[in-house]
């Protein structure tokens, strides 16, 4: 841990003696091509706030990468906080009503809740020079930013299942959960979508776009499936061979959970591979803005998208060479990526009465 | 984790004495009334604060920060119109009774062994039997699943040879038996310390007269410590109410919740969070609690009138097991033990050095050290470590030093600030660590003057003392009485004030018992993980919250890495609580 400290700071000094050395001002230097030419205002600004706090769903190692990056490039510090979707959201509203603020941006997974922050008036507007660059669905309203594409998948147990038989398309797996209900019975993992605001988020919005997500639904009740209320619930017991197949995992975290564990394969299906997106938002009244502002163009920048694309996470972005890009993410889902819109469609199922309705489907469907 | 019970020695017999050295006549400066109330004022504050903000959300139609909230039972109405709530009311009554089934009698047993009869390594045995006390449950269910879960490496092993696996831990039975093994130290504790104080007198008098072993356990020690047995099953009962982490990782699966896996799906249930529901639950556990509580003072009153029979002092002299007793009282203790904790503590340290288990892998093929150097990778896991070791040492110090506080004014004082003590202290216990932990944030972002602590481990520290308070007391309390009250008495005849006293006389003789208590209260603290969940943030992570955040995104590697850091220091803490003489058994 030190050594990586000292060996990092080495280099920032390093780097820091060379700009000196050859007298070229520190804040043109900063400002990236095409950016505004005040940007260099707003990157002082956030030096002298210092610190930029972050809650968030994502795993402190996932994002560390990117991290990193922002502060060795503008030694701002970085707060961050891993509170889980529902941890992000509830201390946002409660930090706002008891006039607290000390979020300055929320980057969270759960794009329903995200929406409804937005919608509240919990967030603020930011015209980002990189917003450009981003494809149009991936920006709302210059207020929510998608700043990954994350697949949905399935993951499998290699020992158990030989990837050849895997079904190709959606409506391949249904019969394929038909046709194989006796080795499958009770081995097959999803989402619990009462428990898990992810596990709702991905079946709903199947649910909306897939007419035969109702047949899934009831060929994974027909084969005894089991429901988690957390991808971790899930990975655990594929990998162990419990169960030899999940349904509607998060395939980012599945691409790289297969590097590390020799017995799990991830597969995705051709024709529809739906993917869901983190999002950021800069609060209303976030008490560091100016280096919030910053840390939503870095992470929005070719920079930052390759940091987070390295860390497992796949850009927005179709320049990004790093990881996977929208473009190679759809090659390697076989060409039926469908990115769930960053738009008003997610709060659909915020609706109480369909909300119910759903869930009470949900479980007819699976038989409970 | 202990519901407080008053403290078990003397109380009763000393109270007439109290009264006799104290007449109504004594002067006032003698009297430590003032400081009684303060300090019972201030930790009302510290546990009403958190209580009275849930009750009062109970009552809400909103979050009670929205400015949509109103008055109203539609909360209570949702609830208890939900046929899900009564589903997970009777699965939590089932879970809470089957799990006293199985530890009363194996507790008691254990107890019986260990105290009444001359079984081979004693010493050992009674520290091994808590171990399981000092591990979170958590970590014991994923130490569980990974050892006898359906593809655990000893369910394979099993399967080998007889063709099947005979037992399904996903299933009410299999938590129930579980649970109900983890909590056979909370039984001894109780039960052993009970037997200690009988006078053997009785039990020898039988086996004078030609009754058998078994004859003399059955119709002469097991009346006699019935109340403390019922007093364990309350307790037990109480326990498994508030049971959160084996439901969690072994029930979800099949869909079986109890109450405080109930209220954690209403986090999610409605989209955004329905605080006023979990309110309601929270109340709800509350109510049923009480009653056990009223039942258990009730129950030790009598249990100490009994005891009290025998007259104390009398030598204790221990049952003669024989060779075969040995070798069958150690084989039950054995076999105990290799559940208890050979098969959680295995399974998570094979899981922390592998990176893939279960069916068709070979172990050492998957062997692995990168689960742990990801710790000094990633800021917040390295901080988790630090800050946990931090909040348990310091803090577990500074609690024990409330506690003593606490203690002290309910040091002989039998009056009816004892009775309100004795509730309060027991109020959070009641209530899920997750919700106290919700409490807390609130209470620490609402609240003024008390903001600028809310993102420092003090407000940690604070819900931790009030979680721990119960065990804590307890701890201190059964300490405290252990001091003879001719001494204290002496000191007042010649003038001491009660300060003067407690100073001079009471704590000094109690220091080795502080020291052990605070090694006890670190352990504590170094297993709680409900609590932290809403409380911590960037700096100010902890371990066992870190592992129940980590496991929304499946880093299980990290996750069992952590929980084996966590057991080892659970470990340093226990041998550093018997280096300093800690009477773990009263």
């Amino acid at each position: 841990m030190n050594r990586h400290i000292s060996v990092r700071s080495t280099a920032f000094a390093v780097a820091t003696a060379i700009s000196t050395a050859f007298a070229v001002p520190a804040f043109a230097q900063d400002v990236p091509a095409g950016y505004p030419a005040d940007y260099a205002d707003l990157i002082a600004k956030a030096k002298k706030e210092g610190t930029v706090s972050i809650y968030t769903s994502t795993d402190a190692a996932q994002s560390q990468k990117l991290q990193d990056g922002f502060t060795k490039k503008y030694g701002i510090k970085i707060a961050y906080n891993d509170l889980g979707t529902n941890g992000a959201y509830n201390q946002v509203i409660s930090e706002a009503a008891a006039g607290q603020t000390t979020a300055d941006l929320v980057w969270s997974s759960a794009m329903d809740l995200q929406m409804t922050l937005v919608q509240d008036g919990y967030a603020s507007e930011y015209a980002s020079p990189e917003a450009a660059n981003l494809p149009a669905w991936a920006n709302y309203k210059n207020t929510l930013f998608a700043t990954t594409v994350e697949p949905i998948g399935v993951i499998y147990n290699t020992k158990a299942l030989p990837e050849d038989k895997l079904p190709k398309t959606y409506a391949d797996m249904i019969t394929f959960l038909k046709e194989n209900k006796s080795t499958l019975q009770g081995k097959v993992a999803t989402f619990d979508p009462e428990k898990s605001g992810s596990g709702f988020l991905h079946h709903s919005n199947d649910a909306r776009n897939r007419k035969d997500f109702w047949d899934l639904a009831k060929a994974m009740g027909d084969d005894g499936a089991k429901i988690y209320s957390s991808s971790g619930g899930m990975k655990e017991t594929v990998v162990s061979g419990e169960n030899v197949i999940a349904i509607n995992i998060i395939g980012s975290y599945a691409l790289a959970w297969v590097k590390e564990s020799p017995n799990l394969g991830v597969h995705f299906a051709t024709d529809y591979t739906p993917a869901f997106s983190r999002l950021a938002l800069i609060t209303k009244d976030a008490p560091h803005a100016n280096a919030a502002k910053l840390f939503v163009d870095f992470m929005l920048s070719a920079e930052g998208q390759s940091l987070l694309a390295e860390g497992g996470l796949p850009s927005v972005r179709e320049d990004v060479t790093a990881g996977l890009n929208v473009k190679t993410l759809n090659e390697r889902v076989g060409g039926g990526l469908k990115p769930i819109a960053v738009d008003e469609g997610v709060l659909e199922y915020m609706d109480q009465m369909k909300r119910v309705q759903f869930l009470n489907d949900w479980k007819a469907a699976l038989g409970r | 984790m202990f519901t407080h019970a008053q403290a078990p020695d003397a109380v009763e017999l000393s109270k007439a004495a109290a009264e006799k050295k104290y007449p109504a006549g004594m002067p006032r400066h003698g009297n430590a009334s003032a400081y009684r109330i303060i300090v019972i004022g201030l930790l009302a504050i510290a546990v009403l604060a958190p209580v009275g903000l849930i009750i009062y959300q109970s009552f809400l139609t909103a979050a009670f920060f929205s400015p949509r909230a109103k008055f109203g039972l539609d909360a209570y109405r949702y609830v208890f119109a939900d046929k899900n709530f009564y589903k997970a009311l009777g699965t939590t009554a089932i879970f809470s009774f089957g799990m006293v089934l199985i530890a009363v009698p194996l507790g008691g047993l254990l107890a019986f062994l260990i105290t009444r009869t001359d079984i081979k390594a004693k010493r050992l045995l009674e520290i091994l039997v808590l171990v399981p006390m000092f591990i979170s449950s958590i970590v014991l269910a994923f130490g569980y699943t990974v050892s006898v879960g359906p593809t655990g490496f000893v369910s394979l092993f099993v399967r080998d040879i007889i063709g099947i696996v005979p037992w399904n831990i996903y299933s009410l039975p299999g938590m129930i038996l579980i649970a109900g093994l983890s909590h056979v130290p909370h039984v001894y504790l109780y039960v052993s310390s009970a037997m200690r104080n009988l006078p053997s007198d009785l039990e020898e008098a039988a086996r004078t007269a030609g009754a058998s072993v078994w004859q003399v356990s059955r119709d002469v020690t097991l009346p006699m410590v019935l109340p403390a047995l019922i007093f364990a099953a309350a307790l037990n009962v109480l326990l498994g109410f508030e049971t959160f982490g084996i439901p969690l990782v072994l029930g979800d699966p099949n869909g079986i919740m109890v109450l405080t896996t109930y209220i954690y799906k209403l986090t999610t249930l409605f989209g955004t969070p329905t605080y006023q529901l979990m309110a309601v639950v929270a109340v709800v556990l509350v109510l049923i609690t009480l009653p056990l509580v009223w039942m258990q003072r009730r129950l030790l009153r009598n249990a100490r009138k009994y005891a009290a029979m025998g007259g104390k002092g009398a030598r204790v002299s221990t049952l003669k097991l024989g060779k075969s007793g040995q070798i069958i009282a150690l084989s039950i203790i054995g076999l105990w033990l290799f559940v208890s904790v050979v098969l959680p503590i295995g399974g998570i340290t094979v899981r922390a050095f592998v990176d893939a288990w279960g069916e068709g892998v070979n172990l050492w093929d998957q062997l692995t050290f990168s689960n742990f150097s990801r710790m000094l990778e990633v800021p917040s896991l390295y901080n988790g470590i630090v800050n946990t070791v931090i909040l348990s040492v310091l803090g577990g110090a500074a609690a024990v030093a409330i506690y003593l506080a606490v203690g002290l004014a309910g040091h002989r004082n039998w009056g009816m600030s004892n009775t309100v003590l004795d509730y309060i202290v027991l109020l959070p216990r009641a209530l899920p660590g997750l919700v106290v932990g919700l409490a807390f944030f609130w209470v620490f972002l609402f609240v003024p003057f008390l903001t600028p602590l809310r993102p420092t481990l003090i407000s940690l520290f604070v819900a931790y003392l009030v979680v721990g308070l119960s065990y804590g007391l307890r701890l201190l309390q059964g300490t405290l009485i252990q001091v003879a009250p001719e001494l204290e008495e002496s000191a007042r005849t010649t003038g001491a004030t009660i300060g003067r006293t407690w100073k001079d006389v009471v704590i000094p003789i109690v220091r080795p018992g502080l020291a052990g208590a605070w090694a006890l209260i670190m352990i504590i603290f170094l297993r709680e993980y409900a609590t932290g969940v809403y409380l911590m943030g960037a700096g100010t992570e902890v371990i066992g919250s870190l592992m129940v955040s980590l496991l929304q995104t499946g880093a299980m590697n990290t996750i069992a890495a952590l929980a084996l850091i966590s057991i080892v220091m659970t470990g340093a803490g226990l041998a550093l609580a018997l280096r300093l003489g800690a009477k773990i058994h009263d």
